[in-house]
């Protein structure tokens, strides 16, 4: 129970309100007597600057800005009014992308490194010896290991999308991106129910249930800033979290649920729907299937049952239940986007796809519709064939259900390290960091020590750059030409945005277009690179001729929309053709067809009995931005939640450093004691406990937490599965 | 009834298990090459917008049970027997309906 | 009629996210640990049942800066005439060309809204970003913020988005003041916001008493112009400590909120 008195929310009398006085605001502010002191100002000058369109980087979302220029130096990034996907905002993060620009810590020429792997010792050399060096290298490898001995790995970025095509081109299936360690398993689940992956349309919506999405702090545009708008006219937002988040802070309530249990909620809700009928039986008659099945499944997963798993009274679940229903098709189970959780992830994620089916809120407003066709067109290459290359992906066929284009990264390192079931030696990565976003950074270190060559191309010294043999200095986004990105929101549907460089690049950096231009004529592929990016965009502008001028007028182009319901009467993208509770796919593979709950597995060491959670704060993306100089100072360093009478019981006291032990490694940290997390969990944040000496605020700060992850994965489709290890927690210098 | 959290081996099993049921026999990779070279020049621009997303597996089942009656029937002639049977494979594993539906790229 | 510029905030739409606390620090170039404006965290209290915590109330999210205040108590602590209230706009201003930092503002504000910039050495704070006006913006963190909590304009105008905002909320505005002194603050939030009862009693310098009254613009005039008494008042910044709420000190592991200082108490 907190007694601090700052704290309390209730009305204090110094708080004045200005009540009867409120009328008169404005009328005293006409007849104020001025202050003696009162003098008129010099009137200000405004800025002499020029302002241009871009698109932000620190983060997925690409929200669309004005860059300010002065002279050619950037002050400050603002908010594009038209980019309505965003509401018209920039984050704490899109501000601090002019830091991003002007960060010291910035690579500034191709690097050679001359020491030991890890030991930080660098030769700075020209792009020519770093170019052929690379060519000659990836040569190697594909005559000794063929194409597919190379891996190539990239980060969400603009310029991605080349880093692909590069890969096919030159051969190798092996292509791992973020995803993998982030939101596969929600994609899963909802391509096995649904057919394809919708969007919530939260605008709209009336009742929302985020389980597990803390969307206040991991901002997604526009939902985060649309759950507050319906909140102000009347939505309920319900939040399921260990945590008390900054969701969980301004929802209309927010249950401290047991993690792992999340299943048992959703399959209770199942269970009242249904046995109360609450669901629109022409509805699901017409475009479900399953419903029998579904309904003998939940029969006795009562809300009492839930209620012993997950920890939240029964009465109240019951009551979702209802409501949820009772403002259905306009309510929804947010899906969520970090569903990188538990072993079972993908079947966790489909319990939520089932809920939003019984709601009958697919393609209808304030529930989940379906991606609205962009028109944007592709531009494939016609990639050489090459017979010698293994029949498939290094880890095909470790899960079940793998996304062929994303595969697993995780499940990748491991068979990178084994070499089996073939070698990989060469390694490709751009503007992503797995030695600070994997878990187990120590398997991710026994993977690079398995290859001949690895060449990373970012805008700093990440984790990841410190291991490699040749770091190449990328551009910051502000800096670059990009192509044209399509963006999805559940609410408005897609729009379309590109980025024209601010400014010339710093340093010696180069776009990663131009550097795999550059590799591929060395390596005689220069044809499927015989392009520029302004040409390229054309191409992918086809279908609007009057795009290309709107994105210089605006910033951002709207391609027309179909209003919702367009999918209604047609056959949904699944076995049946319906929406799947039971999932045919999954029978015909011997997998569980309905959500099978199992209790969260207990920590098999008394010593260590908290679970670690992972998490965001809304002044951080992971391990790309922590080390940002203005980011920074919001969040200097990771301290670990530990909840008040769990400490007590610890010894431990507000800002203690603790010692933290997994399995597989140790950190130590600040101890933020707080009644805001559960007494059986404990949280960090990620991007800390940097290991690169390139990183001046984040090296050996706090602690990281994938050096304590142990390396777990979701079991149909191989995402990772950041939930499942448990933590001892000891005060540094106790016994 | 199976426990959600299987280990290695029996996911492994199961990927077998599943390639039988879920995936056609051909190569698709190679599939998606011969399929960019020997028919993506038409469709996309001058024929139909064609992609294994076009169609659900049932259906490319049925256009190539019965090739001889579509329109390119005289392109359709120039690929062998096991050239069709991996375009076969490529469109028919990423189908509307399949696992992992594919836009042509 | 003259303007008078004012921020209405609609405090229950933060999300605390510190865009504009960024957004301010990028637009004004303000110094690494020093902060023009905040965000304050309300805690509701909880319990820990069985299964596990529970909140009882909601939180609450508080943004805010410099008031610009009617009655400002540093204006009257200022002994240069540097700060001042501007006439045009209602606005609370430095002059870095008269200010000599020395600090009596800073423990004269009941918001702990002013710092003394550890570079230039001079008193800083909220400024409602003049130069963006004139190139016809909002203030950078108003502009910036993802659920438009902050809402600026001359209240003196009734067609302007915060006079209206204003009205229409007629008798459910606050704004918050000190216990004993209500500086008459023109940071206005709609229907209730927490936390409260943070703002401080001003100090008064110990010259106040004898600068008060009349012969203040006087003696303020004579002190600006004087190059002894910008002498005297330059040693005494030299000689003063960071006061209790002088942004510019903080000591570098504490947050630019207080939430941390909260969880401490719970």
């Amino acid at each position: 129970m907190s007694d601090s008195d700052t704290s309390q929310i209730s009305r204090r009398d110094f708080m004045r309100l200005a009540g009867a006085a409120a009328t008169t605001v404005a009328a005293s502010a006409m007849t104020a007597v001025a202050a003696p002191e009162a003098k008129a100002a010099p009137a200000a000058t405004a800025p002499n600057w020029e302002s241009k369109f871009s698109v932000c980087d620190m983060c997925f979302n690409r929200c669309g800005l004005i860059a300010r220029v002065e002279k050619g130096v950037i002050t400050k990034l603002d908010p594009n009014p038209k980019f309505t996907k965003s509401r018209g905002m920039l984050c704490a993060r899109g501000n601090a992308g002019v830091a991003q620009v002007y960060d010291p810590d910035r690579l500034k020429t191709p690097m050679l490194r001359v020491g030991k792997r890890g030991e930080g010792k660098w030769k700075s050399i020209s792009w020519d010896e770093a170019l052929e060096l690379a060519a000659s290298k990836m040569k190697d490898i594909a005559a000794k290991h063929t194409r597919c001995g190379m891996l190539f790995s990239a980060g969400a970025d603009m310029q991605s999308g080349f880093v692909n095509r590069f890969a096919e081109v030159f051969g190798s299936f092996n292509v791992t991106s973020h995803e993998s360690l982030c939101l596969l398993s929600g994609n899963r689940a909802f391509v096995d129910t649904f057919g394809d992956v919708p969007l919530p349309d939260v605008r709209n919506s009336k009742y929302v249930i985020l389980a597990g999405a803390n969307r206040l702090e991991a901002l997604v545009t526009p939902d985060s800033m649309d759950l507050v708008t319906i909140m102000k006219e009347g939505a309920k937002v319900v939040v399921l979290d260990p945590r008390y988040t900054k969701s969980a802070a301004l929802a209309s309530e927010w249950h401290a649920i047991r993690p792992g249990t999340d299943m048992a909620f959703m399959l209770a809700l199942a269970h009242v729907i249904i046995t109360e009928k609450l669901y629109d039986a022409k509805y699901i008659d017409e475009r479900v299937s399953g419903l029998d099945k579904l309904a003998a499944h939940v029969a006795e997963l009562t809300p009492a049952w839930a209620e012993e798993q997950t920890g939240i009274p029964a009465a109240d679940i019951a009551r979702i239940a209802r409501e949820l229903a009772a403002a259905a098709p306009a309510s929804m189970v947010y899906p969520g986007r970090r569903t990188s959780d538990y072993e079972n992830s993908t079947q966790i994620r489909r319990s939520f796809a089932i809920v939003n089916a019984l709601l009958g809120n697919y393609d209808r407003p304030g529930g989940l519709v379906p991606a609205r066709p962009a028109g944007l067109k592709k531009v494939p290459a016609e990639p050489p064939w090459y017979d010698d290359n293994p029949p498939g992906r290094v880890d095909a066929g470790s899960v079940p259900l793998l996304f062929d284009e994303e595969g697993s990264f995780v499940l990748t390192r491991d068979a990178v390290i084994k070499g089996a079931p073939y070698p990989i030696k060469g390694w490709f990565v751009y503007k992503t960091n797995p030695m600070a976003t994997a878990p187990e950074r120590q398997k991710t270190r026994e993977m690079i020590d398995k290859l001949d060559f690895m060449m990373v191309v970012d805008i700093t010294m990440s984790d990841t750059a410190w291991m490699a043999d040749l770091v190449l200095p990328a551009p910051s986004a502000m800096e670059r030409t990009d192509p044209v990105q399509a963006l999805q929101s559940g609410a408005e549907g897609a729009c379309l945005v590109w980025r024209d460089a601010v400014i010339p690049p710093l340093y010696e950096s180069r776009p990663v277009f131009d550097i795999l231009k550059a590799l591929a004529g060395k390596l005689g592929l220069g044809e499927f690179f015989d392009f520029d990016i302004p040409a390229y965009r054309l191409k992918q502008l086809a279908a609007f001729p009057e795009a290309a001028e709107i994105l210089k007028r605006d910033g951002v182009f709207y391609p027309p929309n179909p209003p919702l319901g367009g999918t209604d009467g047609q056959p949904f993208k699944t076995p049946s053709q319906k929406i799947e509770l039971y999932c045919s796919r999954y029978e015909g593979m011997g997998l569980d067809p309905l959500p099978v709950y199992a209790p969260p597995k207990a920590s098999p060491d008394a010593a260590r009995k908290f679970r670690l959670v992972a998490g965001r704060s809304a002044c951080v993306t992971q391990g790309s931005s922590t080390n940002n100089p203005l980011l920074s100072e919001f969040e200097p360093e990771n301290t670990l939640w530990l909840n008040d009478e769990a400490a007590k019981e610890l010894g431990v006291k507000q800002g203690d450093v603790v010692l933290v032990e997994s399995p597989v490694g140790k950190g130590e940290l600040k101890a933020l004691v707080t009644p805001k997390i559960r007494k059986d969990t404990v949280y960090m944040l990620s991007g800390f406990g940097s290991i690169s000496g390139g990183l001046s605020h984040t090296k050996g700060v706090g602690a990281s937490i994938v050096e304590l992850m142990e390396t777990r994965f979701d079991s149909i489709c191989g995402n990772s599965a950041i939930h499942e290890t448990f933590l001892s927690v000891k005060k540094k210098g106790a016994a | 009834m199976k426990r959600s959290s299987i280990g290695v081996i029996a996911a492994l099993i199961l990927a077998l298990a599943a390639a039988s049921l879920a995936y056609a026999e051909g190569n698709a990779r190679k599939g998606k090459f011969l399929y960019r070279q020997k028919c993506r020049t038409c469709h996309g621009t001058t024929a139909s917008d064609l992609s294994p997303s076009s169609k659900t597996q049932a259906d490319w089942k049925k256009t190539f049970a019965k090739w001889e009656g579509v329109k390119c029937v005289k392109e359709w002639k120039a690929v062998s027997e096991a050239d069709r049977a991996d375009i076969f494979a490529y469109l028919h594993d990423y189908a509307k309906d399949s696992p992992t539906p594919a836009k042509c790229n | 009629m003259n303007q008078k510029l004012a921020m209405v905030i609609d405090s229950s739409k933060c999300i605390d996210c510190k865009g504009c606390m960024a957004a301010c620090k990028q637009a004004n170039g303000v110094s690494r640990g020093a902060w023009r404006n905040w965000i304050k965290e309300a805690v509701p209290p909880f319990v820990n049942g069985p299964g596990g915590s529970k909140k009882l109330g909601h939180g609450h999210f508080q943004p805010g800066a410099c008031m610009h205040c009617d009655e400002p108590s540093c204006v009257q602590a200022c002994p240069t005439g540097a700060t001042y209230k501007n006439a045009l706009d209602g606005t609370v201003v430095i002059d870095p060309k008269l200010c000599i930092g020395c600090g009596n503002c800073i423990k004269a504000c009941p918001y702990g809204a002013r710092f003394r910039d550890p570079q230039k050495r001079i008193a800083d704070k909220c400024d409602y970003c003049p130069e963006r006006r004139a190139a016809g913006l909002a203030p950078a963190c108003v502009d910036t913020c993802p659920t438009k909590a902050r809402v600026f304009g001359d209240i003196n105008d009734p067609n302007s988005e915060a006079a209206k905002l204003l009205a229409a909320n007629q008798g459910k505005v606050v704004r918050v003041v000190a216990k004993n002194r209500d500086t008459k603050p023109n940071m206005y939030y709609i229907a209730s916001t927490a936390p409260d009862g943070w703002a401080v009693q001003p100090v008064d310098p110990l010259s106040f008493d004898f600068l008060a009254g009349v012969v203040a613009p006087v003696v303020k005039w004579a002190v600006g112009l004087s190059s002894l008494g910008v002498l005297a008042m330059l040693g005494r910044q030299l000689f003063a400590g960071a006061g209790p709420h002088d942004h510019g000190g903080k000591p570098a592991d504490e947050r630019p909120t207080g939430d941390k200082k909260e969880d401490g108490h719970a």
